[in-house]
């Protein structure tokens, strides 16, 4: 049977990749043309056995927001009127019911005078029952489509399609306000939003019965969001301060909060680097935000600067200083490529075959190609969805076990590992754009759209503060000029002013 | 710390690589905590424990479990079974105490249930 679906409007390329984890986790057959798919419209026409399955299929999903049973689809009512009249059988058994029907346009308005017209043009479905506006037995959706064209950056003047059919089945998106990080006792600055940590758990196909690990939990939002769909989680950080919080806000108190008790097993404090699991298929999926050091250093145990002196246990009131509670070994910053290596190394050897991998990879836009993705021999690629911030972006990438871990087999994150070297790291102050000119290194492999992502990141937000500059330095200049040259056109003096205020002001924030 | 994340770690101080399993517990602090039971689970971890080692844990705790696994498929266990495993395994929680290494003597310390198995500098 035909189905619409009608998804929120977010994160526009995790929505194919959660609706194939959600057909896996329910296990149900769904088909659809992957080329009528469009980023940019939130509509999708799927198959599906039966309704059953289809309620089944978004009864957790996060960036679905309905269900509809197809009665007609076409460019114009005309097409949809005919389609739905074909079938009057599929009419009837709502004769008698109380109803509701809803008319809305993606990227349009309806006016409710138009949108009484839409309603009273199906007025041939002679239902019988009451109007009923607040809890009707059954509803039905007139969609219109009237997104961007992506050409003239407009709105067409008639809508594109018009889906129209009956309600079946709501996804879950009130988990978001359930998990929102402002009603959360605990949180760092390092949590992640309750929409993505819910999306995540979808792709780790969290589901009762599994075992799911976060080896940098930090303040434990996929603890949370993978037991709420039934799993059994645990997690583990270096920084134990985090798992610990303060009294009365810890990872504790929200596990609480959320009432999860009877889902959350442990936290415990080690570095992932220096594990001490048994050998074995422990986890059925591994979902993280490994630290690449934006927002929070990655850290593993070494130091930066290796000492010269032989060491010797540090005494704290005559207590050894690694035997107290706060203690918080000496560590060096842990490389992107390093983390990248070790993370899919892990997951090949402790998932069992069919678990996932879910975690993120930030990227320069510019750099990034699909090629770069870290690669192992024991995993395949899932899915790749990037959520952008303009210049530099995240990818949430979904990876499954899909064979046998063989002793051995490495990760292969493209040489990465060579790229990262020291020397960069010293001149990295140099010039920027000298790095950008030569995009390949000496060994003539292209650089990939992660490497030395945390320099960049940086640079690119210094180099945004000096283009600024520059351009007030410009408005500054022609502004003078202008003066020089007694125009007096009547704008020009506002916007003097305007430019000094702010020239003004730049020059504060140049002395502070 | 619950039993079965017990049963997960052993010693990983360095050139500490035989004997380092299972960490022996001391002066423990106890409590029960409710968590679901859930047959799924259980059949889908028990293949991985290492039996011995939660039957010699469970002794130190003063919790007697059989010394064999029952010899049926992880299939049909019997439900009685899986509860008694289900209360040793995910309700008991280790709140205070101490895991020593068998092999090493290394001590890792358990504080508010949150074991703590980092390393210092020297043994990592």
């Amino acid at each position: 049977m035909k189905y619409f679906i009608q998804f929120a409007q977010s994160h526009e390329e995790f929505r194919l990749p959660e609706l194939e984890s959600l057909a896996k986790i329910e296990n149900v057959k769904i088909s659809y043309n992957n080329e009528e798919y469009r980023k940019n419209c939130p509509f999708l026409i799927v198959d599906i056995d039966t309704e059953k399955e289809a309620t089944q299929l978004i009864k957790r999903a996060i960036l679905i927001r309905n269900i509809y049973e197809l009665w007609g689809v076409g460019k114009t009512y005309e097409e949809v009127h005919t389609q739905v009249k074909s079938k009057p059988e599929r009419w009837s058994p709502y004769d008698y019911k109380s109803f509701k029907f809803l008319v809305s346009a993606f990227g349009s308005t309806c006016s409710s005078d138009y949108q009484v017209r839409i309603i009273n043009s199906f007025a041939y479905l002679g239902f019988k029952g009451d109007i009923d506006l607040k809890n009707p037995e059954v509803q039905f959706g007139v969609l219109e489509d009237y997104r961007l064209d992506p050409y003239l950056n407009l709105p067409p003047s008639e809508p594109y399609t018009i889906y129209f059919g009956r309600l079946v089945a709501s996804g879950n998106r009130d988990l978001i306000q359930t998990y929102n990080l402002k009603k959360r006792r605990y949180i760092g600055n390092t949590s992640m939003d309750a929409e993505l940590s819910l999306i995540m758990a979808n792709q780790a196909l969290a589901a009762p019965g599994k075992l799911i690990y976060d080896p940098f939990v930090g303040t434990g939002s996929f603890l949370l969001t993978c037991a709420q769909f039934g799993a059994f989680t645990m997690g583990s950080d270096i920084d134990g301060r985090q798992i610990r919080g303060q009294t009365n806000r810890s990872i504790k108190s929200n596990v609480e909060q959320y009432n999860l008790n009877r889902k959350v097993l442990d936290t415990l404090v080690f570095d992932i680097c220096h594990h001490p699991l048994r050998d074995n298929l422990w986890f059925d999926s591994i979902v993280t935000d490994p630290p690449y050091g934006v927002r929070a250093g990655a850290k593993t145990l070494g130091r930066k600067y290796p000492l010269k002196r032989p060491l010797t246990p540090k005494l704290l009131d005559g207590i050894p200083a690694h035997k107290r509670e706060d203690y918080y070994p000496p560590t060096k910053p842990y490389e992107m490529s390093e983390v990248l290596s070790d993370l899919l190394d892990f997951a090949a050897k402790y998932l069992v075959v069919g678990g996932r991998l879910v975690y993120w990879l930030p990227t320069v836009v510019d750099e990034y190609s699909n090629a770069d993705l870290p690669e192992h021999p024991s995993m395949r690629l899932i899915s790749n969805s990037e959520q952008n911030f303009g210049k530099w972006a995240r990818r949430l990438v979904t990876m499954e076990k899909f064979k046998e871990n063989i002793i051995g087999e490495h990760a292969n994150v493209h040489n990465a590992k060579g790229l990262d070297n020291i020397s960069f790291v010293y001149h990295r102050k140099d010039d920027v754009s000298n790095e950008k000119a030569h995009s390949t290194n000496e060994k003539g492999k292209k650089k990939l759209g992660h490497y030395l992502f945390r320099e960049k990141y940086f640079s690119l937000k210094s180099e945004e503060k000096i283009n600024r500059e520059q351009t007030w330095t410009r408005y500054k200049n022609q502004i003078q000029n202008d003066d020089g040259n007694h125009t007096t056109a009547p704008s020009s003096s506002s916007t003097t002013t305007e430019i000094k205020s702010c020239d003004k002001s730049s020059k504060e924030g140049n002395n502070t | 710390m619950r039993l079965i994340t017990h049963n997960m770690l052993q010693c990983h101080a360095k050139n500490c690589n035989s004997n380092n399993f299972p960490l022996q517990l001391s002066q423990v602090e106890i409590v029960n905590q409710e968590t679901e039971f859930n047959p799924m689970f259980l059949r889908n971890m028990l293949p991985k424990l290492e039996w011995n080692a939660l039957v010699k844990t469970a002794l130190q705790i003063n919790v007697t479990l059989p010394t064999v696994l029952p010899e049926s498929t992880t299939d049909d266990l019997d439900e009685e079974f899986l509860k008694t495993l289900h209360g040793i395994l995910l309700e008991t929680h280790i709140l205070q105490g101490a895991m020593t290494c068998p092999n090493c003597n290394r001590v890792y310390p358990i504080k508010d249930g949150i074991p703590n198995m980092l390393l210092n500098e020297t043994e990592a």
